[in-house]
């Protein structure tokens, strides 16, 4: 027994050097490309490439939108899609709508309203990536942006949670895959139906990425200048 | 108990002289490193290492990672896409929200051994692939050519949506030639190179590089060669020695345009032979007579000075119509302009236009007229002057040849004028022996020698000396032109004087003759010379001829001037000169 554990004490020893140097943090510098960068991104870092996803992500998705009605929509039914035939799905959460409102809210409640949205918009998205395939004659250039809209998704929430770690210092956790929303239908829905609601969905996420967008450079507006921002 | 007592106190040992030990043959491994960590589109990366000395064992590494503030340690998912001592994180396991702390682990049986870590941030580690499809042509533009390359971005960089944004860089240069030329082409992917040799073979090659990152590779090299605009070259050739051709040709033309002054600046002409009158032709022609002839001309050489100041002085020709003939009269002086000899101009150089007109010579010659008598002098004195001025006409025109120089119809006044001055005397005078057919029988009586030309009735001459006062009338003028004279009855013109001038008939005696071939008439003295007849008379008698002229008084000398008389115009005793005056025309 004590043999064993000089023996283990041993081992340590001879690795201790090593240990040592794992555990230390390095300097940071901020040189570009260098290997021995820093440990953490800065937040301002962080942000502008939150920011840039987000733009990214609505431009990507505002094209996907054009795509589909063009494609599938037959023309009185555009007049009519503006109807609100089907409710946006987050529409019951609690979003700041207006400018004042936005005015009111503090920093934290606006990662907060950005990551309940950006969390909301990964199952549908799946979702419709998978209507999207049953169709006949969906473009190619549809069915990729779509994908890459969704996994961009993640991505983002990702680097909202990062973000708010490093802001806020909470600790959060990411959703995980395999939560089934509430899109679960297990009726093939008509042809029509479901162009409508695929259609539905495209927009509202649009609106919805915009709002992403619009709150994180609002955000950052008021990490450089507190005073001139909205 | 003590054996294993034993085996501590070796690994004690083997502790102690482990570090010491370098000649041994078995050792941990060296320690490795990371080389580079690279991601090409931002959504994976790669990390490769350098493997240390493997310390003669077979050694095996691991690549741990470590997300930032988090210590979960996870090691490397695949080990092989990348090649060897490579690691490869796929997307689901790269984020760009965290920095990575990477470490690589050698170990082998005697130990491991740690690399130093890296702290890898994933966006700036970023080095894309080299642009796809770079392609080269040759483009004109207004004749030159210029170079058109374009490219794609690398497949897997996502420059469509902005995930990456690419900025490119492109070189050229000539084959052979060792010196790039560089062109940055921001973010287009298209570019132009101007400015290229004609006939030569480029290289070019395209790399990108995203806005926190690191160049690519440059591409494969695409080959291009320019085609020959040598000949664009040469029309420029083409056009100058067109434009210096032109330059030419004007230079020339304005030459020859100018040849005549040019000639007349470098050589001079030879100033030919001017003379005033003289008809060039007759050189060419050849004939000396004819030549010889037409150099004697009525005013060459002048006679007289006064030619030569008829010539310089402005003078008038005067035209007289008949009725103004007896008011015009000569002013005093001769050369007043007033008049003018005939004959002395004919020169188209003489500058007779300013006298002439009837007006002006009106008013010219008005002063003078009122005075009968004085013109009568005047006249007289104008006639001896023509009178000689007609000798001298009548010996040319007996050695003249041609009657056609002759003219009695002058065109010009001139004819007209002077003799009309001199109408008041009544007289007559011969024509120019010149014309026989025209002359007629002039009865005269004045009698000279000197009217005779001398030629031809030299035996009818009395000597100058003679002062006879016999009265000879001319009866014809023969064909020879002879002047055939008679001897008049003195008694007749006794009572009457010396020189009686009837009504009808108009008489002048001629004085004699003077060394120029000029009749001196003698002037008709009415009363005076009453005396002189007596003289006369005696002289009839035959038995001495004493000179009346010289004894009594002088004899006037009478100038009177000879009139050519032809036989249209005599009739009224009154002499119209304009048909009567031969001139000599040149």
């Amino acid at each position: 027994m004590t043999l064993f554990f000089i023996q283990r004490s041993v081992w340590a020893l001879l690795l201790w050097p090593s240990l040592l140097t794992v555990s230390m943090p390095l300097d940071c510098k901020e040189e570009q490309g260098s290997l021995s960068g820093c440990t953490s991104i800065s937040q301002e870092k962080l942000l502008d490439r939150v920011i840039h996803h987000a733009e990214l992500i609505y431009r990507v998705s505002e094209e996907s939108c054009s795509l589909f009605e063009e494609m599938f929509l037959p023309f009185p039914l555009q007049l009519q899609s503006s109807q609100a035939g089907y409710a946006c799905i987050t529409k019951a959460l609690p979003m700041p709508s207006s400018k004042s409102e936005i005015q009111q809210i503090s920093d934290k409640w606006l990662l907060h309203s950005v990551l309940m949205l950006v969390q909301s918009w990964i199952e549908p998205l799946v979702y419709l990536q998978t209507t999207m395939d049953r169709y006949d004659h969906a473009p190619d250039m549809l069915l990729n942006k779509t994908k890459w809209v969704s996994d961009k998704l993640i991505s983002l929430e990702q680097g909202v949670v990062v973000l708010i770690k490093k802001m806020l210092d909470e600790g959060m956790l990411a959703t995980t895959y395999s939560e089934q929303g509430l899109f679960q239908s297990d009726v093939q829905p008509e042809m029509l139906e479901s162009v409508m609601r695929d259609y539905t969905l495209l927009s509202c996420f649009k609106k919805d990425a915009h709002k992403m967008e619009t709150f994180l450079k609002l955000l950052k507006c008021r990490q450089t200048d507190k005073y001139n921002c909205p | 108990m003590m054996k294993k007592f034993r085996e501590v106190i070796l690994l004690l040992l083997l502790l102690s002289f482990v570090p010491h030990a370098e000649g041994t043959r078995y050792s941990l491994p060296g320690k490795p490193a990371l080389t580079r960590c690279r991601s090409p589109e931002k959504e994976t990366f790669t990390c490769w290492w350098e493997p240390g000395s493997d310390g003669g064992l077979p050694t095996t590494y691991a690549l741990y990672y470590r997300k930032e503030n988090s210590e979960t340690v996870y090691e490397c998912p695949d080990y092989h896409t990348a090649g060897k001592n490579s690691c490869f994180f796929n997307k689901n396991d790269t984020s760009i929200w965290v920095n990575y702390n990477i470490t690589v682990v050698a170990s082998n049986a005697l130990g491991s051994t740690f690399s130093d870590p890296v702290d890898i941030d994933v966006v700036y580690i970023v080095k894309p692939n080299p642009p796809e499809k770079v392609a080269v042509t040759v483009m004109e533009d207004k004749g030159w050519p210029f170079l058109r390359v374009s490219w794609e971005p690398p497949h897997k960089a996502d420059t469509r949506s902005g995930w990456i944004t690419l900025i490119y860089e492109l070189r050229v240069k000539l084959e052979g030639e060792n010196e790039w030329e560089m062109h940055l082409a921001g973010q287009q992917k298209m570019f132009n190179i101007f400015s290229l040799r004609s006939g030569g073979r480029y290289l070019v090659q395209v790399r990108c590089k995203p806005d926190h990152g690191f160049w690519s590779e440059w591409s494969s090299a695409s080959h291009i060669k320019v085609p020959d605009y040598f000949h664009r070259e040469r029309s420029v050739w083409i056009l100058i020695t067109v434009f210096f051709a032109f330059i030419f040709l004007i230079v020339s033309w304005c030459i020859h345009i100018n040849s005549h002054s040019l000639k007349h600046c470098i050589l001079p002409p030879v100033p030919g032979p001017k003379i005033r009158g003289f008809d060039k032709q007759l050189l060419k022609n050849g004939k000396s007579e004819d030549i010889f002839s037409a150099l004697v001309v009525s005013d060459f050489p002048p006679t007289s000075s006064s030619n030569y100041e008829d010539l310089l002085v402005e003078y008038l020709e005067v035209y007289i119509p008949e009725e103004q003939e007896l008011i015009l009269e000569e002013s005093k002086d001769l050369h007043d302009g007033c008049l003018k000899p005939k004959g002395s101009t004919f020169d188209s150089d003489s500058g007779r236009g300013s006298c002439d007109s009837h007006t002006l010579l009106m008013d010219k010659c008005g002063e003078a007229k009122d005075d009968g008598r004085q013109t009568d002098q005047d006249g007289s004195q104008t006639g001896s002057e023509a009178q000689r001025q007609q000798a001298a006409w009548e010996q040319e025109a007996l050695t003249y040849a041609h009657e056609d120089m002759i003219s009695p119809d002058m065109s010009s006044g001139r004819v007209k004028t002077w003799p009309s001055v001199f109408s008041p005397l009544p007289q007559y005078s011969l024509s120019p022996l010149s014309q026989p057919s025209s002359l007629e029988t002039a009865k005269q009586h004045c009698l000279s020698d000197s009217l005779f030309p001398p030629s031809s009735l030299s035996s009818y001459l009395t000597q100058p000396g003679q002062s006879t006062k016999e009265y000879v009338e001319v009866h014809t003028v023969n064909e020879e032109d002879m002047v055939l004279l008679h001897p008049v009855p003195v008694g007749h013109s006794h009572g009457k004087g010396c020189l009686q001038t009837h009504q009808g008939e108009d008489y002048s005696k001629v004085n004699g003759v003077d060394k120029n071939n000029v009749l001196l008439l003698q002037r008709e003295v009415m009363e005076e010379q009453v005396d002189m007849c007596p003289c006369e008379n005696k002289d009839a008698n035959g038995a001495t001829e004493s000179y009346c002229t010289s004894s009594a008084q002088k004899s006037i000398p009478c100038i009177h001037t000879a009139l050519p008389v032809q036989e249209e115009k005599a009739v009224n005793g009154y002499v119209d000169t304009a048909t009567m005056f031969p001139l000599p025309i040149h």
